[in-house]
């Protein structure tokens, strides 16, 4: 049977050049989806993706900004959500 | 609503959601805000302004900020200076090699002054060696 990574597409395919000259094809993991507004569904800026693994290794302040609801809500919303409870 | 003594929280930035006091006008533009938050220049459209004011005088001090934030039952933001360290350097051979004679401080820059001081003592002795071994063989073979 062939294996599955090669019928797929979930791997994405890298072609690399061996020391030895030839060409090869390598299966890799793709990377996560990006991260999204919880509100507005925006793309958010500043929050790394990257494999779980490289996760591992990154310091918790590379991951996400360092304001208050970072890396769930973006600036917009963040905004909209801290002056609302203000004028409760 | 904006004006000195005025309770605000900060919806923008690193201290986004705290609460914070005014404490000068710097011009139409700007203020000069302290608090929970960072003493800082800040822009009044990052401002959300409360109901409550504080009485402090214009341009008063975090000290003061602090006092008036603890009757309210706040805690104003204290930053710690940080304590300095005394780092190890690396100095020339020819300076540790008088420094080892007096006395160091500290035990670890003791032991880097000791075993550099070793070394550059080997290296001198190997050079002597090689000196003396060159002019041996020179004559041998003069011989």
């Amino acid at each position: 049977m062939v294996e599955g990574r090669k019928k797929s597409r979930t791997f994405r395919r890298v072609k690399v050049k061996t020391p030895g000259g030839k060409t090869v094809t390598q299966y890799k993991r793709r990377k996560p989806s990006k991260a999204k507004c919880a509100d507005c569904k925006a793309v958010l800026k500043g929050v790394t993706r990257a494999l779980p693994k490289k996760m591992q290794n990154t310091p918790k302040t590379k991951k996400r900004p360092a304001r208050a609801y970072a890396g769930v809500l973006c600036t917009k919303c963040t905004r909209k959500k801290i002056t609302q409870k203000a004028r409760q | 609503m904006i004006e000195t003594g005025r309770l605000c929280i900060k919806t923008a930035g690193r201290d986004a959601g705290k609460k914070c006091v005014i404490v000068e006008i710097l011009d139409n533009k700007f203020v000069l805000i302290d608090g929970e938050t960072r003493r800082k220049k800040c822009n009044q459209m990052h401002l959300e302004p409360l109901k409550d004011k504080i009485d402090i005088k214009k341009g008063a001090s975090h000290a003061d900020v602090a006092a008036e934030f603890k009757k309210i039952g706040l805690k104003a933001r204290e930053t710690k200076p940080k304590a300095k360290k005394v780092r190890p350097r690396r100095l020339r051979r020819s300076k540790l090699a008088g420094q080892a004679a007096a006395e160091p401080e500290d035990k670890k820059t003791k032991k880097t002054i000791q075993k550099t001081a070793k070394k550059s003592v080997k290296k001198t002795k190997k050079k002597e060696d090689k000196k003396e071994s060159t002019s041996e063989q020179k004559k041998d073979q003069k011989d």
